[in-house]
This record gives C-alpha cells, structure tokens and sequence, in this order.
C-alpha cells in the first residue's frame, strides 16, 4: 500500500476527514500553500492555526510594511483557556495599532494584545529581559525567526522586573491562578536568566513542578494550599532577590 | 475604620507602594536603552491599586484628614523600607529624598489626598 505523509500541524483537517489525494503541481497553481514556523510547540489545535492565519492576513492586509509577526502567550497552550491572543508585529515603521486591533476582533471575535516593537528593541529585550527568552520559547511565526543574542545581565532592570512578582505574597487571596502563575513564571525566568541557563516554557514549568510539586494547571486552577506556597514562593523570590542585590552592591563599589 | 474598609485600604496601600518603589527604581537605572519592557501584564500594582480605592467610600473624594495622615504614613514607611533594603546592600543613585513628592503625586491621583 502506498502511504501519504502529513504535516502533523495542519489547519482545518482532523484525524478522520476525508480527502482527495490530487498531484501536487495543480494544487500549487490553484493555490498557494502558506507556511508558517513553529518554535517550541508540539502541536496545535487546527482551528488555532486557522484563527491564526486569518490574523496574518488581516495584519497583511492592514499593515504595509512590517518584519514579521510572531503569536505568543497563553493561545498557543493546549485547550481554550486563553484570555487573549499576544501578537507581536515586528516593524520599523509606526502604525496604528488599534485599527489593527478592531479589526481583528470584529473579523475573529478575540481580544488580541498587540505589541508593536521594532527589531532593534526586540533585540535588546532578548539579551537582557528573561520575559521575552521566555515569550519567544513558544511561538509561532509568520516568518523565519533568526535571532542570535548574547544575554546581557542587568541586574538593576532584574530587580525591577522581580518586584512585580511581590505583588503575589501581599494578594494571594485575591489573584486569580492565572496571575499567580505568570508572577511565579517571572522570578523562575529571573532566576533561570542569573544562572546562564536556558529560559524557555518548558524550563520554567518544570522548576515549578519541582519546587512547588504541583502542575502549573494546578497552580493556574488556583488549587493552591496557601501556606505551603506562599512559603516556598517568598524563599524562591528572597534567594532570588539577594542574589540580585549582592550583584548590584558589587557593581557599584 | 470598619474591618473590611481596612483590609481593602491595607491591600491598596501594599500594592500603591509597590507602584512607587517601582517608579523610584526605575530613575534609578542609569542605562536609558535599557528601559524597554515587554509589559504584558494588565494588572500592574497601580490598576491594582486603583481598583481597591475605586472599592473605598468616599472614592471620588478625598479622605479625612485622619485618614489621608495615617495612608500616608503607612505608605512612606513602606516605601522607605523597600529603597532601605536596597540602598544597605549597596544599590546607588536611589533618590530617597523623592520618596515623599512621588507618595503624594500616586496619592494625589488616586484621590486619597487633595
């Protein structure tokens, strides 16, 4: 029997559909195949990858010059849990974004959080800012990503960025698991980042599953005992924090 | 003050402070390029902040003197410690002395205090 091979990230094609097998030199005339690039991510959902391709076409549309679009954050994990789709537009040129922005959600009916930065920054907060090692860990592009940084430590900007996170021993009650999570994700890229290791999704969630014994879905579901992470949370942040600060006495002697 | 008035007034104050420090911290970076943010986050600790105040009667009118004193003095001081920690483990160019004028600037705009 002959077999055909699939990509395993296809939009609109279920397991199950059928098909017609057809030669490949008419289905390139009648249409081109757009292909995207995937980092970090194993699969995803096909009516994910329609919503965003529809994006890029808007975004084509709407926009005349830009470098590329990148779609990160909570839309690309596994379910429909997402509150928003993270965009990032790539350009050297300003734009207006929110024309971009209604557009999409009159067109898709999701709120999109769009940053608009140019490649110069972008580069910039690669080397020194963990959030955005960690942001680019998982995307998906419309085209090819080809950055290679050299991280800068800045341990004042680190300082800056842990503090977010204190917000979290002062409001537990009150934060959803969502934001729990995402303060918890920052001081683990922090710490990640001081030790020259690899900062991405999958290096952070298995930090936390070790050092909190619990699935960030858990943590994300806020099925939390309070005490014990809180405890654990204030001593991976104050470790944190003083390894900061030794740093920034040293820099300024 | 009832108890549920302090608890949300406690929890605008944590998160007020958290706003300044951070805003002091950062005229503490000498490294202007270095400033750009991937800032994601929709909750900071000022809309944090706001929406407790917001929570809090008279929230479009400022607070007793009483009041406006003690929010005041609970928000310096925790400002202070949080520059202090850093200022002792050697961390320079904090401006302490503006510790005061930014308190009454994020109070000011918050409507605590006229």
């Amino acid at each position: 029997m002959d077999q055909i091979y699939i990509p395993k990230n296809r939009t609109g094609f279920p397991i199950g559909n059928y098909v017609i097998v057809t030669p490949v030199m008419s289905s390139l005339n009648s249409k081109k195949i757009e292909k995207l690039y995937f980092y970090g991510l194993k699969s995803l959902e096909p009516i994910k990858l329609t919503v965003i391709k529809e994006i890029f076409n808007i975004i084509d549309k709407k926009m005349e010059n830009y470098g590329n679009i990148i779609v990160t954050g909570s839309f690309l994990e596994k379910g429909f849990g997402f509150n928003d789709i993270d965009i990032l537009i790539i350009s050297e040129e300003k734009a207006n974004i929110e024309i971009v922005k209604e557009y999409i959600v009159n067109q898709i009916g999701i709120k999109p959080h769009i940053i608009l930065i140019d490649n110069k920054s972008l580069i910039e907060g690669l080397s020194t800012d963990p959030l955005y090692l960690s942001m680019l860990s998982r995307c998906i592009s419309k085209k090819r990503l080809i950055y290679n940084v050299k991280t800068k430590i800045n341990y004042k900007l680190l300082d800056l960025q842990l503090l977010k996170s204190k917000i979290v021993i002062d409001n537990f009650d009150i934060l959803s698991g969502n934001e729990k999570y995402y303060y918890l994700q920052n001081i683990i890229a922090i710490k990640l980042f001081l030790e020259s290791k690899k900062v991405s999704k999958d290096s952070i969630n298995k930090i936390i599953e070790n050092l909190f014994k619990m699935s960030k879905d858990k943590i994300k579901q806020n099925l939390i005992d309070k005490k014990e992470f809180i405890e654990k949370y204030k001593q991976i942040y104050n470790k944190t924090f003083k390894h900061i600060m030794e740093h920034i006495g040293h820099e300024s002697k | 003050m009832n108890q549920n008035k302090n608890k949300l007034i406690d929890l605008f104050i944590g998160n007020i402070s958290n706003a300044i420090v951070h805003e002091i911290l950062e005229k503490a970076i000498d490294i202007e390029e270095i400033r750009i943010k991937y800032n994601k986050e929709i909750i900071t600790s000022f809309d944090i902040a706001k929406h407790y105040r917001n929570k809090i009667n008279p929230a479009y009118k400022p607070f007793s003197s009483k009041d406006q004193v003690e929010i005041k003095k609970k928000v310096m001081n925790k400002v202070r410690n949080e520059l202090q920690s850093r200022i002792l483990r050697g961390y320079k160019n904090i401006n302490i002395e503006s510790t005061e004028e930014t308190v009454d600037k994020f109070l000011r705009k918050t409507n605590i205090i006229e």
